[in-house]
This record gives structure tokens, sequence and C-alpha cells, in this order.
């Protein structure tokens, strides 16, 4: 799916290596047949989830217009696969949209793109471009009577937008924040309260191989449950980052040392974020050589998520690591639960305060104490105590510090700072927000001292 | 009662055309505000609630919950490094200090004469090249903070009508998340998205 | 425990009626749940284990096993509040909400009892002005969207609004924008902790120093029901009580803020006789005698058609009985109206047989609105006209010469030129606007009718009832008024032509009454303007007003002032001074709501208790106590002993209001009774024929509304209300404002052949083209009358 020549988004490259076929043959199927190839496909939506595309499609209500909604609104930090389908092959996901909407009878289609994507979102609208004018959307596609309209729509910067009802919610012109549950599934009732379909740009561009190639042939990709291949986004501390296509079953030892080329400078590997920020850590001692499938991970406590792969080596502060993760919850919180609001700032300002030599004997278990209000009972896969997972995915890195890390926790605390970075470094401390000092004392704690 | 030129009000019309429903041209018409002004003004907003058929209230409302409608006076260069977890594993921290320090703007502001605002921002999906920067949105990868410190040097010096990802990621980047293909000739000319909706592919053409 | 209940009813409601208290924050039971403050989590069986979910956004369902305090919810109750206070500042000491607090009440109740929050708190600046009513407070806030969604849903002006996202969520309006919302005040009475307060109130009391007693409001005609909070014998303020019957639990800005001018140091406090030009105090004894022995005097030279009385409106059944009472029995009269010249026919009003209930809307196929701008004039009926318009799936036909309130929700609006009511009236009969013929012929039709315009005169609305009758059988009518009283006052006999029980003044209810009254005259006698005619031209001459203003309220005040002037003795009995008292021969103080008890009967015709909290100031007292005075002092015995009493007269002499006790409305009805039609010898109201008048074919026409703040004399009082009416400004379509030579903000003169004065002018897309929109009895503004033919021209200054 990402082989690339350098003019690979124009529409007469994607048509020269059969680009557009598979579309057009879908115009000749009913839903019925189109629904039931993707199922037996086995394709798992690659927004992160891993819901069934195909059992998805299937729950569409029966109410029109219903609506199609790519997501390539990709914020969870460590992911970057969709930017590369976007600006490199937007025509592929062009052509699975229009899959997607005849199988699902939709006639106008939307395209999320995150607003810091403008050049993707470029290369999405000339492509929308050339499609238009060759006849393959708008008015009577391929020749048909069957129309297909799609708008380009650009964010505003909001990572929970990637959450399917934020964005449909956003794309109503509203505050990006997510929908209550049930119902579990736009396609119930999603944009304008109309039966919609939201799919991961990777999903939809699987759809074009998978017509062509034909389900038993996808499925049959990799020997396990996890059918076709799957992109990973692999960055941090190893030497060759990249997106890598790799059929699922792998292991981590494998993707990080022998794709990866392993740890720079000839460190050690101290953890790894499996799937996006929201994934619970895992760290070599444990997990090195479990396979890279969907089930497997779960297994383990944690999930492959969007295929963000986060490597950290030895010399990483976990302290600071932790913080960056739990601050980026904190700040794309849409701010509608009580304890997504108020938890993950706290989770933050109490990390800043370790991390600078502030920290507390008490404060681990502080940490993990908040973070079981967040995520009661602190269970993977999160009780859903709160609207949608942003606020349980925070407490992430806070169970890594509690089931690996809390010597180093530990450290900073009698340390009065990091052990990694001296004190006086000319790091950067975004200030906390805020007004006077709050004079409150916890029993067993020192004052705390709020650096600023 | 339009504020915005003939132009503009024609964009909006067209823009609100693709949609359904009028309130979903919400963030695009944000968009065209703040190209009309520079950045988001009250009255910016205003004229949104006009042609949505909502109150300046829910505009606001919307406008505010997004990080990219900047809502005060913003630079003519806006600088956002990227500081999220790997960029910062990859020393993010460093080269926000350095733009810093060699343009004088702590992050979150704007300098005097409204040519240089620098933020930081959460992961802008750069992170097989980490440290990124975007300069109005346009991307370069793989910014070392050397690299950073010439970067402020040359906006501030050659003042480029249009920045282009490209070209900076020619002069100031080092490696790429992946293979970038041809080359792109459009650019931003201002702190928001050069992405135009509406098939007349985006942005201003660099001459 | 075990229990039954409606399906699909919430978790959270359907505990609550079984008497398990789930803790909430951002729960309403008249608002779509939004699951944000999560404080409601419960534990859920479900075949995968136990599930959390959160009581009030998920319906019960058959065989459900629910768990509202196990571990984890206790668990989670806590960290919400140990959250919730992280940011608070926690400065209960000053915060008006202090002691009836429920973020208070929980952190007690479910809350972990101490705080392990050392961080620095969000700060904001102190409360900030958000309108002239409403203060805002945003540290205090917890972000349970009650009020953003209050904006949203229930009245239609989302004007406050959150801002920002995380944990920099804020609520705010738009810059420069205020909350200048009608209905601004629910805000604060909902906000569970003190982040919205309002003017009038703000540090007047500590709440377990209140003193409270249910009543209903009298300034709305829906009466809605209030709870009055006093303490050391002053009205403090209003709260609305939630009741299906009414008004749900909300209030205007009007009915709840409307209060302070109980206060004011410019009520009247003794009895007042003009002697040598001037009002002077005298004594009670003094002034009755003065009164009674001038009464007499015109009553023997020229019998009771020399006599009037007008007023009643705006006080209770009670009063309005004895003033019925008074004027027929001791002044020998019929001569005695509660209308101002502005409302429809005193049967209409009060014995159509198929008048509509207010619940009857929600139930509506088609709501037909040809009325005043309910959200000006009938608050309480706009807000459950929206609802039923945007959630319970009504269509909604709004017909008015400009834009409402309603617009955004109405199916179908039809706009005409004041004057042009009758045309339109005959064109829909005729067929034309097939989409508004077709709605109103759907089933479950209810029609909202009343002058929307005085152009077109006060018989519109019948012929309107009268076309609505025919185009749908089973329809349901409600004549609207807008004195918040005058049906209470109708079906007690204050009008010219009925009796009280709305009995028409026939021989057989003359007859009926005589077993009670004794007897009565027979002839019908004058109305407002009849008797206002008689005044000037000497037929008439002596005038009791009581509780009424007609300079003030008339749509045509020149009638009122030329008969004031003219009229031989004037006795009046009022709370203020005002324009038509002023030159009174005797003034006597009156107690006003509050003061009193007694019930009062709505739009709907249901009867409600109001009570009394606090003395009436000075020597002031009832109305009804000071007509009993005088005609005992006439040598008449009316027999009014207390407003008990009174209650049980009318239940008496009145088969509608027969079993009414106060008993039955404070213990069995506390949300009233709704009296029946039929019982009281249903006047059945016979069509008025379509009149064929054309509308004016002048380039502008006049038209002149009353808007909900307007320069009335308990407006007048009320500090915090009194600044809000929108003064003497003349809206018009911005495509007439070049012809006019007028731009928005420049000074216009506006002529008509009643008046003429200097007006603000208002460029609004919302007036029609040709049309000139003046809001009535505005502060500073000169009167127009209700004539459509009016001229502009620019002021150049
Ligand atoms: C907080 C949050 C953020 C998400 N962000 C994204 C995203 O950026 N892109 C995406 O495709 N899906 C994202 N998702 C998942 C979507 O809600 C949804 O499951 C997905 O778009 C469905 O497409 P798929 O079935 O093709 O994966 C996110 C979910 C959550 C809870
Ligand atoms: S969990 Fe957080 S991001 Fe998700 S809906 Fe709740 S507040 Fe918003
Ligand atoms: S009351 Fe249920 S979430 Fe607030």
């Amino acid at each position: 799916m990402i082989d690339h020549p350098d003019d690979s988004h124009t529409i007469s490259r994607y048509e020269s290596t059969g680009g557009y076929t598979q579309s057009k043959r879908a115009l000749g199927l009913t839903r019925d047949e189109l629904v039931e190839e993707i199922k037996t496909s086995g394709l798992l939506g690659r927004g992160g989830a891993a819901f069934p595309a195909g059992l998805k499609w299937s729950f569409l209500a029966p109410a029109r217009p219903a609506y199609v909604i790519v997501n390539a609104d990709e914020s969870e930090p460590g992911t970057f696969k969709d930017r590369q389908l976007l600006e490199r092959d937007p025509h592929q996901m062009i052509e699975g949209i229009i899959i997607t909407s005849i199988a699902n009878e939709v006639h106008h289609a939307f395209v999320y793109v995150r607003g810091e994507y403008p050049k993707p979102a470029r290369r999405v609208q000339a492509a929308v471009d050339e499609a238009y004018a060759k006849g393959y959307l708008g008015n009577g596609i391929f020749g048909s009577d069957y129309e297909l309209e799609v708008t380009v729509h650009l964010g505003g910067g909001a990572y929970i937008c990637g959450e399917e009802t934020a964005l449909i919610n956003s794309l109503e012109g509203k505050r990006g924040e997510p929908r209550l549950k049930p119902p579990y599934f736009p396609a119930a009732k999603g944009l304008y309260m109309m039966p919609t379909i939201v799919n991961n740009v990777e999903t939809v561009s699987n759809l074009p191989h998978i017509l062509a190639m034909g389900a038993g042939e996808f499925s049959g990709l990799t020997g396990n449950a996890d059918t076709g291949t799957f992109m990973m986004s692999l960055s941090g501390h190893v030497s060759r980052p990249g997106n890598y296509e790799l059929p699922h079953g792998i292991t981590w030892r494998a993707l990080i040392y022998e794709i990866g080329g392993g740890i720079p400078d000839g460190k050690e590997l101290k953890a790894w974020i499996p799937g996006g920020a929201s994934a619970p850590w895992f760290v070599p001692e444990k997990h090195l050589d479990l396979e890279i499938t969907k089930d497997a991970t779960a297994a383990a406590g944690s999930m492959l998520g969007s295929g963000a792969v986060i490597v950290m080596d030895e010399d990483t502060c976990m302290v600071k690591a932790a913080e960056r993760v739990v601050r980026f919850f904190a700040h794309e919180s849409c701010g509608q639960c009580t304890p997504c609001r108020e938890g993950t700032t706290w989770l933050e300002m109490i990390l800043r305060r370790i991390e600078e030599g502030q920290g507390r004997a008490v404060d681990l278990d502080l940490l993990i104490d908040v973070s079981d209000g967040i995520s009661i009972g602190l269970a993977w896969p999160p009780k859903m105590t709160t609207i949608c997972p942003l606020g349980p995915s925070a407490v992430s890195p806070i169970m890594a510090l509690k089931d690996y890390f809390r010597d180093e926790v530990d450290s900073h605390v009698t340390n009065g700072g990091c052990p990694f970075h001296a004190h006086s470094e000319e790091g950067f401390v975004p200030p906390l927000e805020g007004g006077p000092v709050e004079r409150s004392e916890t029993e067993g704690g020192r004052p705390p001292e709020v650096a600023v | 009662m339009s504020h915005w030129s003939e132009d503009t009000q024609e964009r909006a019309r067209q823009i609100i055309a693709r949609y359904p429903e009028k309130r979903s041209a919400v963030m695009p018409l944000l968009y065209l505000a703040m190209a009309e002004e520079g950045y988001l003004t009250g009255d910016g907003m205003e004229e949104v609630a006009r042609w949505c058929e909502i109150t300046p209230a829910q505009v606001l409302s919307v406008a505010s919950f997004y990080t990219m409608y900047k809502r005060e006076r913003t630079g003519q260069y806006l600088v956002s490094c990227c500081t999220s977890i790997t960029c910062m594993l990859l020393g993010a921290d460093d080269v926000l200090h350095a733009v810093e320090d060699e343009s004088g703007v702590p992050h979150g502001e704007t300098d005097d004469e409204g040519l240089l605002s620098v933020e930081h921002v959460e992961c802008i999906g750069a992170c097989g090249a980490a440290p990124a920067v975007q300069v109005n949105y346009e991307l370069i990868e793989g910014v070392s903070p050397e690299k950073a410190r010439e970067l402020v040097q040359w906006l501030k010096s050659a003042r480029p009508d249009v920045v282009n990802s490209d070209e900076m990621q020619e002069l100031f980047g080092a490696r790429r998340s992946f293979d970038w293909g041809i080359s792109e000739e459009h650019g931003a000319i201002g702190p928001y998205p050069a992405f135009q909706p509406l098939g007349t592919v985006g942005s201003e053409v660099a001459d | 425990m075990e229990s039954q209940v409606p399906a699909g009813e919430l978790l959270i409601k359907a505990a609550q009626d079984e008497g398990t208290y789930i803790p909430r924050f951002c729960w309403h039971e008249r608002m779509s749940p939004v699951g944000m403050c999560r404080m409601c989590l419960v534990e859920i069986e479900t075949p995968r284990g136990p599930m959390m979910v959160t009581a009030c956004t998920n319906p019960v369902s058959d065989g459900m096993v629910v768990d509202t305090e196990s571990e984890e919810v206790k668990k989670a109750q806590e960290a919400i509040l140990e959250f919730l206070l992280a940011n608070h500042p926690l400065d209960c000491p000053v915060c008006d909400k202090g002691g009836e607090c429920p973020l208070q009440d929980q952190a007690l109740a479910y809350g972990p009892g101490e705080s392990r929050f050392v961080e620095i708190k969000r700060s904001y600046e102190k409360p900030i002005r958000i309108s002239d009513l409403v203060l805002l407070d945003r540290e205090r806030c917890i972000l349970c969207a009650l009020c953003t969604r209050f904006s949203e849903e229930i009245s239609g002006d989302p004007l406050i609004e959150f801002l920002d996202r995380g944990n920099a969520t804020e609520v705010n309006t738009f810059p420069d924008l205020p909350f200048s919302s009608y209905f601004s005040g629910n805000t604060v009475q909902i906000c569970p902790v003190g982040a919205l307060t309002a003017k009038p109130y703000r540090f007047r009391a500590r709440p377990w120093d209140l003193q409270k007693v249910e009543s209903s409001s009298l300034q709305d005609t829906a009466h809605p029901r209030i709870e009055i909070h006093a303490s050391q014998n002053e009205v403090l303020r209003y709260t609305g009580v939630d009741n299906d019957a009414t008004n749900q639990g909300w209030l205007s800005d009007k009915a709840r803020f409307g209060f302070e001018y109980l206060r004011s140091d410019q009520r009247l406090t003794s009895p007042l006789v003009r002697r040598d030009g001037e009002l002077v105090e005298v004594s009670w004894q003094e002034a009755i005698n003065i009164a009674a022995s001038r009464l007499d005097l015109i009553k023997e030279e020229d019998g009771g058609e020399a006599l009037a009385v007008i007023g009643g409106a705006q006080g209770t059944n009670e009063d309005a009985f004895a003033i019925s009472k008074f004027a027929r029995v001791a002044l020998g009269s019929n001569n005695v109206d509660a209308r101002l010249d502005d409302a429809l026919a005193s049967h209409f009003l009060s014995a159509s047989v198929d008048r509509a209930t207010i619940a009857d809307i929600d139930n509506a196929g088609t709501l037909v609105v040809w009325a005043p701008d309910l959200k000006e004039e009938h608050p309480t009926l706009y807000l459950r006209v929206r609802r039923a318009a945007q959630e319970l799936g009504a269509t909604l036909v709004v017909i008015h010469p400009r834009a409402t309130g309603l617009d955004d929700r109405a199916t179908l609006k039809l706009t005409y030129r004041p004057g042009g009511g009758y045309q339109l009236l005959d064109e829909l009969a005729h067929g034309d606007h097939p989409e508004v013929t077709h709605a109103m012929a759907a089933d479950k039709v209810v029609a909202l009718v009343g002058i929307a315009s005085h152009a077109d005169g006060d018989q519109l609305a019948e012929s309107v009832a009268a076309l609505v009758r025919q185009k749908a059988t089973h329809a349901k009518l409600l004549p609207l008024n807008s004195r918040a009283n005058t049906y209470g006052a109708l079906d007690m006999g204050l009008a010219p032509d009925l009796l009280p029980g709305r009995v028409g003044l026939d021989s057989i209810g003359c007859a009926n009454l005589a077993a009670f009254w004794g007897d009565i005259p027979t002839a019908i006698g004058r109305d407002t303007r009849q008797i206002l005619e008689g005044l000037d031209s000497g037929e008439v001459r002596s005038l009791v007003l009581v509780g009424a203003d007609p300079i003030t309220d008339l749509p045509d005040p020149s009638i009122a002032v030329d008969a004031l002037d003219a009229a031989e003795y004037v006795i009046a009995i009022d709370l203020f001074l005002n324009d038509s008292n002023r030159n009174a021969d005797v003034i006597f103080p009156a107690s006003g709501f509050s003061e009193k008890e007694g019930t009062v009967t709505n739009v709907e015709g249901r009867v409600q208790k109001v009570n009394q909290i606090r003395p009436a100031p000075g020597q002031a007292r009832t109305d009804w106590a000071i007509l009993d005075d005088i005609a005992t002092r006439m040598g008449v015995s009316l027999g009014l002993a207390s407003a008990e009493t009174i209650t049980k007269e009318i239940a008496a002499v009145s088969p509608a209001y027969e079993h009414l006790t106060w008993d039955t409305l404070e213990w069995d009805h506390r949300d009233g009774i709704v009296v029946p039609i039929q019982g009281a010898q249903a006047i059945n109201h016979i069509p008025v024929a379509l009149a064929g008048t054309k509308a004016p074919k002048a380039q502008l026409t006049l038209h002149v509304a009353r808007v909900m703040y307007d320069n009335g004399v308990r407006l007048q009082h009320s500090p915090s209300s009194h600044k809000l009416g929108p003064g003497a400004v003349v809206h018009l379509n911005p495509g007439d404002a070049p012809t006019i030579g007028a731009q928005d903000g420049h000074t216009v003169k506006v002529v008509t052949n009643h008046g003429e004065g200097e007006f603000t002018c208002v460029l609004d897309e919302g007036t029609p083209a040709g049309v000139v929109y003046v809001p009535f009895n505005q502060q500073g503004a000169a009167s127009l009358g209700p004539d459509p033919v009016v001229r502009v021209t620019a002021v150049h200054s």
C-alpha cells in the first residue's frame, strides 16, 4: 500500500497501476455483496479500535440520507501513517471512499483532515478535483446515474475530533465533544442524526486492494485473526524510524531490532509504547518476544491502537516521558467529563512537580489514586466511566511508573530532582496556569513549593 | 451587511454550498475570517455567525475549542514547535528553546513587530523524523536546535511572502518521516493553513 | 429492592421516584442529559460482568439489576467530588449559594472528606457582569452545562456558552454581547453552585434565614408557580416551582425579578385626600367618610349610571369579586371593567367552551399562534409552545406582522402588514396559503389568539378563532390578554356584561345572583372605553380606579387623559401614585402581591392560591377591605369579612367555582384546578363574520406592540429591571432606511394622527419593509396611538 513513485499522488500514475477499476466494478455489485466481501476479508478498522469494517457497515440504519466520513484526523502521538497515505496516495483513499459509499448507499462523503495537515489536505483536494474532472465523482460517476459528492473538511486543531462522535459534532459546526453512548455507533445516528459510516484513512485505503485480490487472499496474508497488512509508525529511539507496512504476527523484537535497526548508540531498550500514546507501555523484560497481534497485545494488557510504536532508550527519564504523554491528554481533553478534565491536569501537575524536584514521598500513591479516580478500578481495557476513552487513556503512563519504574520516581523524590536531566538544564518548562499558590498541606508531605 | 470583500463573500457562499447544513461551514468560514484580518477578530466571528445563522457566542464557543483559530494578533509567521513525546525524546525542548532564544519571543507570544509568533504544540504527525517544526503549518522535519536558529534568522531577514514546506525542508530540515516525492509549489501566507477548499487547491502559489 | 417503573425512563429518575437518590450535578429533569459530571455513576449487571454507567443517560430496561452503592460506585463518587473541589475556590462563607448548595451537600454526603490537591488552582477574575441582572464567577463553576443547555434548549437564546476546552473550559458570553435573555434568571436558579448570581438577591441573605411561602406570579398570564423568599419582612427573591401544569420550574426575568417595587419607598402608606389642590395625609376614617359621602351624593343625584369602576386585573379574585359586588350592590352600577380597551370580548376570553389548557399545547398536532409575540407578553406560554415545536413534534404556524421569538421554531410563518389582518384572514378562508390552511385542518389543533396588532382592532382575534373552528372541528383555543389576572377578574364579573361565575348579565343570571346580592341593575353597563367617554361627556361623574392606570396602559391614552381631566370625582386604590391617579381626589394605599392571600385564575382558567409573607407597608390595606368600608359608610353592607369568606361566597354564587376552597388549593391541588366552563353556564361564542377590510395603502404602517419591559408602574419601581426596556426606539427595515434618510442609531421623528415624538432608529431585518415598529409604553417615548398611518422623517442635528 505504501510503495511510492515520485508522482504517486496523481491520477494518471494511480490509474496506470490499475487504479479506479475496483470502484467502477463496485457499481455493479449490490450492498449485500460488498458488505459480505468486506466481512469475509476480516478487515479491522485501523483508526485504533480495530472494529471489523464489514460488520460496522452492516449496522447501518435504514434511514436516508446516510453519510460516509473518512477519519483523517490522525493526531495520536507517534502516529504518522495516515499522513503518508493522504499525501502520497490520495487516489487510493478516494477509490476506497467510492467503494464505501456504494456499499452503504451514500451520496455525500466527507474527508475530515486534521487542521495541522494542510499539505495532505491539498493533495486530497487536488485528487478529489481530478476525480471530479474525470467523472469518477460528482453527478453520474463512471457514466452511471450514481451521484457522489466528496467534501474535504479541514479540522481546527483538536485531537479529540479523531473520536468519531466528536468528529461528527465538529463537522456539524459544533465543539468537538464526543457524544453520549449509546448509540454506540454513528451507523445508527451520526451526522445530522442520520446513519453515518466513519472509517479511518488506512481502513478505506485497503478496500481497492481487497476487491482486487479478493477477500480470501486478503485474509490469508497473515496466518492469524488479524487479516491483511498493517501500517506501523515506528519512532523514538530507533535507528530507522518510519512507516512500515507489515503483516501481523512478527515479534516486537523483530520490529524494533531488525526492522527498526535497534537502539542508536548501542544503548539499551528501556520501554516502548506499543499502540499510540493511549496504550499501556511495554518493557523488554516482559514483552519483547510477544507477537504483534491484536489478541496477544490485549492479553498482555495493552493494544495496537493506531499502530504507533514509540521506543525509549535507557537514558530516558520515565517521569518526564510520562509527564509528556499525560500533558498531551490534559491538553486535548474536551473538558466534558469531570475526571478527565480535572484529573488529567492534576496528574500533569504532580508529574511536573516530581520532575522538577518538588516531589513528595506520597506523590506516587497520589498519582495512582487520582488515576483510579479517572479510570475506576484501573482495569485494561478501562471501565468506561467517562464519555469517551480519552480520559482513561491518560493513566497508561502512570501504570508504567507504578508497575515498572517506581524506583525512578523515588529517586526523583529523594534526589530532589531528575537523575537524567541536570536541574539547571535549559529545559522547557511550560508554566502552570493559575493564580495564587494553594496553601493547604497534606499530612505526611512537606508543603509544596510549586515552581512556575 | 457583510464587511467581507465580494470575493470572500463568494467563497463563503461556495463553502456553505458544500455542506448539507449551514452551520457545518463554521470551521472553514473561521479560516476565511482569519485570512481576511490576519487573525480571528470579534467582527470576524460575528460575520461567521451571520453566515451560519447562529449566535456570536456559539461561534466563539466553537472557535475557542480548537487551537488553530487565533483570537489574538498573530505574527506573519507562526512557528509551532512540537514538544510531544517522540519529539521530546529526540530533543524538541532544545529546539523550542533555540527558537525562543533566537527570536526573542517566548512561546505563546508574538513579537512587537507582528512578524513572528512562537508556540509549542502537541504531536503534528512527524514523529518519524522528530523533532519537527511548522511555520504557518508548513512542515519541516528533522530540525536541530542550530537549524532552528537559522530558520528564525531566515524568516526575519528573507521575510518570504509565501512559506513553502519543501523549500524550508531543504534549508532547515534533515531526515523525513517518509519520501516526500515531487515537491510542491504551494505555501502559506499567514498564520492559518494554506488550504482552501473547493478545488482551487489551497493556497497561494509561490512565483 | 425490586421496582416497577415505566420502561424507557432514565435510571436516575426511576430510582428517585422509588426513593433512591442518586447524586448528580448535571442532570435536570427538564433538559436532555449531557452526562458530563459523572457523579451519577452506578453499577449495572451485564452478561459480561458489572459495568459502570451514568444513571442520567441510561434508560431502565426489564430485569435490570442496579447497584447504587457498590465499592466502585463510592470510589467514583469520592473521586468526582475531589476533582470538582480541586479547583473550586471554597469561598462558601461569602457565597450566596452557601447553605443551599448541591456541591456542599453532596461533598458532605458522598465526598472523601479531605482534598489532596496541593497545586495551583485555576483562577479567574472574580464575578464578572454578564448582563444587567446576572453576574458570573467562573471559579465556582463546575461546568454542569445547565445554564448553557437552558439557553439553547429551553429559552432559545444561546448567548451563554462553553468557551475553550479541557481544563481551561469556562462558561462565558461573547465579548460585549451580554447575556440579555428574558429568561436569564432561570440559569441563576438552576446553577448548582454560586457561579451565577443575580443582582437583586446578591449578598442580601443567608438561605437559612429565609422564610418561604408558595404562591403564583401575577406578572405572567400563566400564573407560574413560585416560592417567595423573604427575610425580616422584605421579599428578597422569587424562585420558580416545578409543576407540570404551568411553568415547569421556569420564570421570565420580569416575573422573577419584578418584586423590588414591593419594598420601594415610594409606596403609598396612608390615605390621601386632596385639599386646596394638594394631596394630604388623613386618617382612614376621614378618607372613607369623604369618599363614601361623595359617591353617595352622586348616586342620589344621577343614579348608579353616573358611577364607574375600572381595575382589578392585577389583584386577587377576592379583590375582583369585591369590586364587582361594590360596583353592583353599593354603587348600583354595571359600569365596571377590568380590561383596558385592549382586550378581547369578555365572554370570548373567559367563557369560550373550547378553551384549551396549557397542557394541551404539549399534545397539539398543530399550534397556531396569531397573537402578540409570546416571548414578549406571555413568556410561560412561549416556553411551552417552543418546547412543543422543538421537542414534541408539533407543527407550529406563526402569523404576525413582524419577526417573533418563535420564528426559529416555526414550521410556517406568515407575515402581514399591520392593519391587513382581515385581508389575510379572508385569503386563508378562501384557501390561499394552502400549507397553512392544511396545517390548520389537522388533528389536535390548538390556536393561541390575541391582539397581534392594534391596527386590526380587537375583534380580529375572534374572527381568527371562528376560522380555526371552521377548519378544524375539534380545535381548542386559548384567547390571550395581557394583564395577569384579567381572567380571574372576568370570572368575578368585572365586566359590564358579565356576572361572577362567567354568567351573562341576563335575567337568569341576575335572578340567581339576587339570592345572594339582592337586586342589581340589569342593563349592560359601560366598558372601559365607554366609561372614559362618559366621563368626558359628563354622563359619568365619578370613577373609582382600583390598581389601574389607563393613561399609561391604553393603546390610545388621549381618551384617558381627557376623561380624567373631565371627571368630577376620582377615587383611587393603589400601591403607587401613577399618571392616572396623580390628580385623584381620594387615594387609598393598597396592599400588594405577597402582602395578601387569595386566589387567582390564569389564562386557561386555572385557579391557584396566592399567599402572604409580609405585612403591607404603613397603613395599606387590601382592596376588598377598603371597598367594604366605603360601602358600609354608604349604608350598604357587602359582608366581606375576610379573603377566605369571600372565596366561600365566590364558590356559593358561581357554579364554576363551586368546590373551590383554600384547603383544597393548599393541600390537594397546590398546582391549582382548572375550573370547568360547562358547569358555568357556557356562553357559546358566536363567530364574528369575516370582515373584508383592506390593508392600508400607506407607504409605511405603524405596528405598536408590548414588550416584556415597559414603563409600567411596578417596573418603574424595580430598579434592577427598570432599565431593561428598549426605550424610545423605532425599528425599521434596512431597506426603508435610505428613503427616510436615517441610519442605525440616528434620531428620527415619528408622527401619527394621535401623537408624535423622537425615537432612536434601529435597523432590523425582522421588521418587514414598510412597517414601522415601536415598542409600547417606553420610558421617554411619546405615545402614538393605535392607528396604522405613520410618517417617519430624519432629524438632522
Ligand atoms: C480519543 C480518540 C481519538 C481517536 N483518534 C482517531 C484518529 O485520529 N483517527 C482515526 O481514524 N480514528 C481515531 N479514533 C477512533 C475513531 O473513534 C473510530 O473508531 C475510527 O475512526 C473508526 O474507523 P475504523 O473503524 O476504520 O478504525 C479515535 C478514538 C478516540 C477515542
Ligand atoms: S473522557 Fe475526556 S475527552 Fe472524552 S468526552 Fe470525557 S472529557 Fe471529553
Ligand atoms: S448527573 Fe449524570 S453525569 Fe452528571
